[in-house]
Order: structure tokens, then sequence, then C-alpha cells
């Protein structure tokens, strides 16, 4: 799963600095009770020295036990050998035992030292410790978050600009060539860079699409007069017309599919700059009126047209786009379907009852889309529909359920 | 037609019942521009052409025409231009832009500088031919708004039709379709360009020209309840072609 880097960055920290800093402590313990048992062990053994030699100055005249000082014994012979290693004992002491001999008698002294006073200076010291490793622990954490969210704002910033970025919408894109750190001014100028040949490029297919509907008008005129010349030419046979017929079909067809075309790039050139409040109500009742008129078996028709309902636009523009949602409907409809038009403010869904598709909805409005390979339609009705509602930021919604289809236009 | 050309004018006129119209064609697509001519001859119309803006200018200054057909890229200068300077030059001809260039700007610029109509490419020459015709109707026959083929006389002011002196009422779109047809009489014009003439440009988004038969239909009916012979013909799933 993704995280942001600053996620990223603390959870490594805080995977990776407590471990540390607990084999730091493990270590610490172990060098400080080491140093600690060699300065108790010293301890004892000074006072081992300084007793001693009391005790052959001033002889039995010394009390042989002091408690928690020391402790002297005779020893027998039959007394065993014993180390002189200092010993944790359970009254609380420490203590060392060392064999002496003075005018052939063995003694054996044992020094004591407290136990509590060191384990406590232990405890102290270690629990010190702790809390000095929880604050090292807690300002890496700080200073490296604040650190990077101060070292990435550039990288954000320019995380954030692309983002805006849309080569149709809005091309405009300026990063700042100056961040103060080498590999942000290289991202932004490389991203400045690519971004200017992306624009370039769609440019120049915007440019070249226009161009060459432009151009193709034309030959399809010509084609055109041809064919209105030569159906009228003597001698025509069937055959022939049908030929003529078929050809006729086909160069509408065509001269069709390059007026979309046009018309898609003079919308990506920003040509329909003018605008004014357009009723859509009045609008939709004519061009469903008109439609009404043209087929023979016009679906049956629901309307539910609010009146005097606006859309600021360009009124070629909306009327272009309303005129084919409903084409739309009509076209793809089953004999005696319907169609349902509903109009509100902000709103508009056009439901008609037709055949299933199989593709995916969203394709519907890709260019040369067609949802049934067989119709006679261009291919560029809806992708005209979807270029329109976008440019003026409206939205598009198409769903289909149970053979009904239904296209909602929220603007 | 050749035959025509030797008959003096004074007979033609009789026999077109008008005097010939002269056109003036200014297009630099020679093929297109020879089309136009060719329909345009087989009316009886007198058509000059030319393919630049020089030619253009140097043909329309020369001459007097009934109306000009202009395009608006030739070579040398603006179609626009030379309107500009014709308007100027206070010529008075009819003159119809033909262009390439659809977008509304363009046909307002040039309906502005004082052109009379504007017709995009491409075009069906039935449709040029019908604006012409409308357009030297306006400029010509003032007042006189009665056309009459035979037994048919269209009031073209009120929209009715008069089969035999009886009325015939037809809608809107049928008295378009049936004027349409007439001015193109003894041609074949296809189904396309009576969907363009009736619906103009939103004709693009049809897939069907079903309007265009059942309005056919209703037309033929409605002429022979009045005892019409079969004025209307349909040619071979082409078009339809009135004979008179």
């Amino acid at each position: 799963m993704s995280k942001t880097l600053q996620q990223k960055n603390t959870r490594y920290l805080l995977t990776w600095l407590p471990i540390v800093l607990l084999i730091g402590s493990g270590l610490f313990f172990l060098i400080l009770t080491g140093h600690a048992d060699h300065m108790q062990e010293k301890q004892l053994e000074l006072k081992q020295q300084n007793i001693w030699k009391a005790f052959t100055v001033s002889g039995e005249s010394m009390p042989m036990k002091i408690e928690g000082e020391y402790a002297l014994q005779k020893m027998t012979a039959a007394s065993e050998q014993i180390k002189p290693k200092p010993i944790a004992t359970d009254s609380g002491y420490t203590i060392l035992s060392k064999q002496y001999l003075l005018n052939g008698q063995t003694y054996v002294l044992t020094t004591f030292v407290t136990s509590k006073e060191y384990t406590h200076l232990l405890i102290k010291v270690f629990a010190t410790e702790i809390i000095i490793f929880i604050l090292i622990l807690v300002t890496i954490i700080v200073v490296n978050r604040s650190s990077s969210r101060r070292l990435w704002r550039p990288f954000y910033e320019t995380l954030h600009a692309t983002g805006n970025y849309d080569v149709v919408q809005s091309p405009a894109f300026k990063l700042p060539p100056e961040t103060g750190i080498i590999e942000f001014d290289q991202l932004n100028k490389e991203l400045s860079l690519l971004i200017g040949n992306v624009n370039k490029a769609y440019n120049s297919q915007k440019q070249f699409v226009e161009n060459a509907s432009h151009e193709i008008q034309t030959p399809l005129a010509i084609i055109r007069s041809k064919l209105d010349l030569l159906i009228n030419e003597k001698g025509l046979t069937e055959g022939t017309a049908l030929l003529l017929s078929d050809i006729t079909q086909a160069n509408d067809r065509l001269s069709q599919m390059n007026k979309s075309l046009l018309l898609l790039a003079k919308i990506d050139n920003n040509q329909f700059p003018e605008m004014e409040q357009v009723n859509v109500s009045l609008l939709l009742n004519d061009l469903i009126a008109n439609y009404e008129a043209l087929y023979d078996n016009f679906p049956a028709t629901e309307l539910k047209i609010q009146e005097e309902v606006y859309i600021h636009a360009n009124p070629s523009l909306i009327e272009a786009l309303f005129s084919n949602l409903i084409k739309n409907a009509v076209v793809h409809n089953n004999p005696g379907g319907y169609i349902k038009v509903f109009l509100k403010k902000g709103e508009c869904m056009i439901e008609n009852s037709g055949q299933n598709i199989s593709t995916d909805p969203q394709t519907l409005f890709e260019r040369f889309h067609k949802g049934n390979a067989a119709s006679k339609t261009t291919g560029l009705g809806l992708s005209l529909v979807k270029q329109i509602a976008q440019l003026y930021g409206m939205k598009t919604d198409y769903s289909y359920l149970n053979d009904i289809h239904s296209f909602r236009l929220s603007f | 037609m050749a035959w025509l050309n030797q008959i003096s004018p004074k007979s033609c006129r009789s026999l077109a019942q008008s005097r010939w119209m002269k056109l003036l064609i200014i297009e630099d697509e020679n093929s297109l521009r020879r089309s136009i001519a060719a329909y345009f001859d087989q009316e009886g119309f007198l058509c000059e052409q030319a393919g630049s803006y020089g030619e253009g200018v140097q043909k329309a200054e020369g001459f007097q025409y009934d109306c000009i057909i202009l395009d608006i890229n030739l070579p040398g200068g603006s179609g626009l231009q030379l309107l500009d300077y014709l308007r100027k030059d206070k010529k008075t001809e009819g003159i119809i832009i033909i262009s390439a260039r659809d977008a509304v700007e363009d046909r307002i610029t040039g309906l502005d500088l004082g052109a009379d109509d504007y017709l995009t490419k491409p075009f069906h020459l039935s449709e040029l031919f019908a604006r012409v015709k409308a357009l030297i109707r306006r400029k010509y026959a003032a007042g006189n708004n009665i056309l009459e083929f035979e037994k048919l006389k269209l009031d073209l002011s009120l929209k009715t039709l008069t089969y035999n002196s009886e009325q015939v009422s037809l809608t809107k779109n049928e008295f378009e379709v049936l004027l349409f047809l007439l001015t193109n009489k003894n041609r074949v014009v296809s189904r396309q360009a009576i969907a363009e003439h009736i619906y103009g440009e939103q004709t693009d988004n049809l897939a069907s020209f079903d309007f265009v038969y059942s309005h056919i239909k209703n037309i033929k009916r409605k002429l022979k309840e009045k005892g019409a012979g079969e004025l209307l013909q349909a040619v071979y799933g082409l078009g339809y072609k009135i004979s008179i």
C-alpha cells in the first residue's frame, strides 16, 4: 500500500531507531554493571588492605567484627580454602573474604560493602539513559519530519502544478526554475520540457485535423457536384442508378464525418467564444418537434421540460449537444420504443429504450466508437457531446439498465 | 442545349418566359466551377467563369450579370475583398458566396459586406440553383410572387398552391419540397438535396430520409386528389423529378 514520503520516512525511523537504541541500552547496561562491579571489588580490596594493616599493628585489641564493615575469624586447619571473589549476600551486602597468615595463625578477613546503594545508582543511571534515548528518538523524528517537509516542498508544488495541468483545458504550465535544490530544478526543467512538447504535439494535431478537414471539403464538394450532374445523365440504367445511390450515400457520410471533425477541431481551438443565455427549454422542444417531423416511426415521447431553463454558452454548440443527444436516442431506439426527456434547472436527462450494448459505457464517448457496428452513423456524435460538455464544465453520465439507456447531463 | 444558341434572343425570351440570365462563377477549383457552369448551362443560363481574383474583377467590371457566385479562397485575393470592391463600385448584382468555411462569423462578415446569400461547401447543385433562382426572383421580380407551371400555381408569399384554380392544402415543408422540385424541374433531385434544402445544416445529423419519402408521398396524393397526373416521379431510389 502506498503511503506518503513522510509517513514512510517516519515509519522507517520508528522501526529502526528503537532497535538501535534498545541494543544501545543493553550494551550500556552491560558496560555500566561491569564498571560498577569492578569499582565494588576495588573498594572491598582497599578495605581489606586497610583493616589488615590496622590488625597487624594493633593486634587482638581491635574488635574482631564490625557489622557492615568487616569480620575477622581465626581459621582451623580443617577449614577449606576460599576464593578471593566478591559475593553478593542476601542481607544486602557484597562481601570479599581473604586468608591471611600472622604468627602462624591463619585468619579469614571478610569485608562488606552495601549493595543497596550500588543497585540504586545503577537503576538511576539506567533510567536517565532511557529518558535521554527517548528524547533523542522523538527529536530525531520531529526534526526529520519538519526538515523533510521543507525539503520536499518544491516537489509537492511541482506535483500540484502537474495535477492541474490538462492539455485541453489548461495547457498553460509554469514551474519555478529555481527551487534551491538541484534535483528539483532538474525535475522542473524536464517536466516543463516534456509538457511543452505535449502541448506542441497536441496543437499541431489540432491544427492538422482542422486543416485536413478544410482541405477535404473541396474534393467532397466536387464529388457531390459531379454526382448531381451524373444522376441527370440521359440513359441512366437502374444498375448505374443503384451504384450512384451508394456512392452518394457514402459521400454524404464522409461529408458529415468531416463536418463533425471540423466542429470538434474548432471546439478544441476555442473558436466559439461568443456566449449567451441559451433557453434550453425552448431549444429542446424545438429539436424534438423537428426530429418528430423527420422520422416516420418516431418513438413515443414523454416530456417533462421545466420552462425557462438557461445555459450560458455558445448557442450553436448547445444546439449541437442536445441535437446529438436526441438523435442518439432516436437512432439507437427499438422499433416501437420510447424517449423520455426530463429537464430542470441544472439537469437534463434523456432516456430511451434500446438494445443492449456490450461495450464499456465510457468508450461510447470516444471518437469513432460505435455501439452498433452496423449503424450508419459517424461515431462522432457522442464525442461531440462530451467535448462540448467538457468545454462548459458540464458532467455527462451514461447508464444502462434493463434495456433502458439514460444520459444525464448536469450543468 | 447547343441548339438554343442558334435561336435569336427574342425567341429565347418567350421560350424561357424571361430574358437570358447571365451568371458569373468565380471559383478557383476548375472541376467544381465546370460542374456549376454545366448545371446552369443546362438550365439556360449564360455562364462566365473566372478562376482567380484578378480575372473575377476584370469580368465583373466588364459586364453586367444577374448573379455572381463567389468563392472566398481565391488565388490573388479573398472573395470577401472582391465582394467589398464590387459593392463600393456600386455593382448591384446578386452575389452568392460559396465557401468551405462555415463559421457563423464568416457568414455574417459575408452578408455584412453585401452578399445576398451564403452557401457552405459541399453543396448540392440543385440547392445552389434554387438559391440563385430565389435571389433573382427577389431582386428582379419585385411584387410578382406567383410562380406558374402549367396548371400549378404557387404563391410564394402566402405559401399556397392551386391546381387548376383549386386550392391544394400543403404543409409548410411539403410546399418547400414542391417549390424546390419545381425550381429544378425536369431534373433528378437527390433525396439528400431535398433533405438539406428543408432542414439545412441539421440534416448532417440525420441517418434517415424517411421524411423526404413521406413528404413526397403526401404531395403526390394531394395532387392526385385534384386530378393532376403523375407529375412526380421517383428515380431508382436516387431522388425525385418533376417533369413538365
